[in-house]
């Protein structure tokens, strides 16, 4: 199947763009960024056009964000409704969709571009939790654009390596995605340490005000 | 007692009320941090020899023109050594052509990788493209 994608689009080029990144956006496994580097590399060999490389390959990783935005408000969040009448835990789901309100346009900005392989899970997660379409469109379309000029630029200025560039920004990927879950888990534990020397009566007051800083938002 | 003994004594006094939530907490936090630390390292690593190493392993993604323009050859060259003509392009993948020609990817990374190695010195320079781009 990727032999198949891969020949499409060099024998086919930006209609063929167009469908493999509608496809992958909405979570077929391919390896997309490479894709978008040799793009590059062939923008600069003259064997396609850079502005329509660059229109037509943000439109299709911009439509595939939005079928896996849909899945995941249509059919994801009917599941999730029903396996919590089922087993309980709806005050958890809607404290998720509090999360997603708050935090989501950054989750879909960043996965676009900085961690693609979270991409097409923050579509599904953010249809589940409900987060606003206009604000997902406009971090999509912002980040999806970001992503696409990146790749396709950084392959067309590299375009005699890009298969040892592709493999490079996959590891920094993964260096990326792991500085953010060490971050996170190193301040849930300076929390731990933090909190361990105050008296019962400190840690009620934090409490208290932490409550009441959630009803406000 | 220096401030850096206190810190210490504090951290051990926390841990001893660490319940198993908090203890895998800090568990999960050493391995995310040594594997990204690991991580970290190897990328620089590739990355420094990314930035001297200018041929690329070949794949089966690749097309002819693609590799001869990694390499920075003459494309009719390669087109030659795998018996194909050179006009038009061949925009096939390689693992399409190595399909098409019952070869193994393997076997056609070969037939490349050598016919790159006498299109550079020491080997005299290849010669130009026949008009009719035969094999």
């Amino acid at each position: 199947m990727i032999d198949q994608f891969w020949a499409w689009v060099f024998l086919y080029g930006v209609p063929a763009l167009f469908g493999i990144l509608v496809v992958t956006a909405a979570g077929v496994p391919f390896p997309d960024t490479l894709l978008l580097l040799a793009v590059g590399s062939f923008v600069a060999q003259g064997e396609m056009i850079l502005w329509q490389v660059l229109v037509v390959g943000s439109a299709g990783a911009i439509l595939g964000d939005q079928i896996g935005y849909c899945l995941g408000l249509w059919g994801g969040r009917r599941l999730v409704r029903r396996i919590t009448n089922k087993v309980g835990g709806a005050d958890k789901i809607k404290r998720a969709e509090a999360f997603s309100k708050r935090w989501g346009g950054a989750g879909v900005f960043f996965s676009r571009w900085l961690v693609g392989p979270l991409g097409p899970w923050i579509n599904l997660s953010s249809g589940i939790t409900a987060y606003p379409l206009s604000r997902f469109i406009l971090w999509d379309v912002l980040g999806e654009v970001l992503w696409v000029v990146l790749y396709v630029m950084l392959g067309k200025i590299f375009s005699d390596r890009v298969q040892g560039l592709a493999e490079l920004l996959g590891n920094l990927t993964w260096v990326i995605v792991g500085v953010m879950a060490t971050t996170i888990l190193g301040w849930k534990l300076f929390q731990y340490f933090r909190n361990s020397g105050m008296t019962q009566a400190e840690k009620a007051d934090i409490a208290a005000k932490s409550c009441i800083t959630d009803n406000i938002t | 007692m220096g401030h850096s003994s206190f810190v210490r004594q504090r951290i051990l006094q926390t841990l001893k009320t660490f319940n198993w939530q908090q203890w895998l907490v800090a568990m999960v936090f050493l391995l995310v941090a040594g594997f990204t630390g690991l991580h970290a390292v190897r990328t620089l690593r590739d990355a420094i020899y990314w930035q001297y190493h200018q041929d690329e392993p070949i794949r089966g993604w690749m097309t002819v023109g693609y590799v001869a323009h990694s390499y920075h050859l003459p494309p009719h060259i390669l087109y030659q050594a795998l018996g194909l003509p050179h006009k038009p392009p061949d925009k096939r993948p390689l693992l399409k052509i190595a399909k098409s020609q019952n070869r193994s990817i393997d076997k056609t990374r070969t037939i490349l990788q050598d016919a790159i190695t006498h299109a550079r010195p020491p080997y005299p320079p290849p010669p130009p493209p026949d008009k009719e781009g035969t094999p």
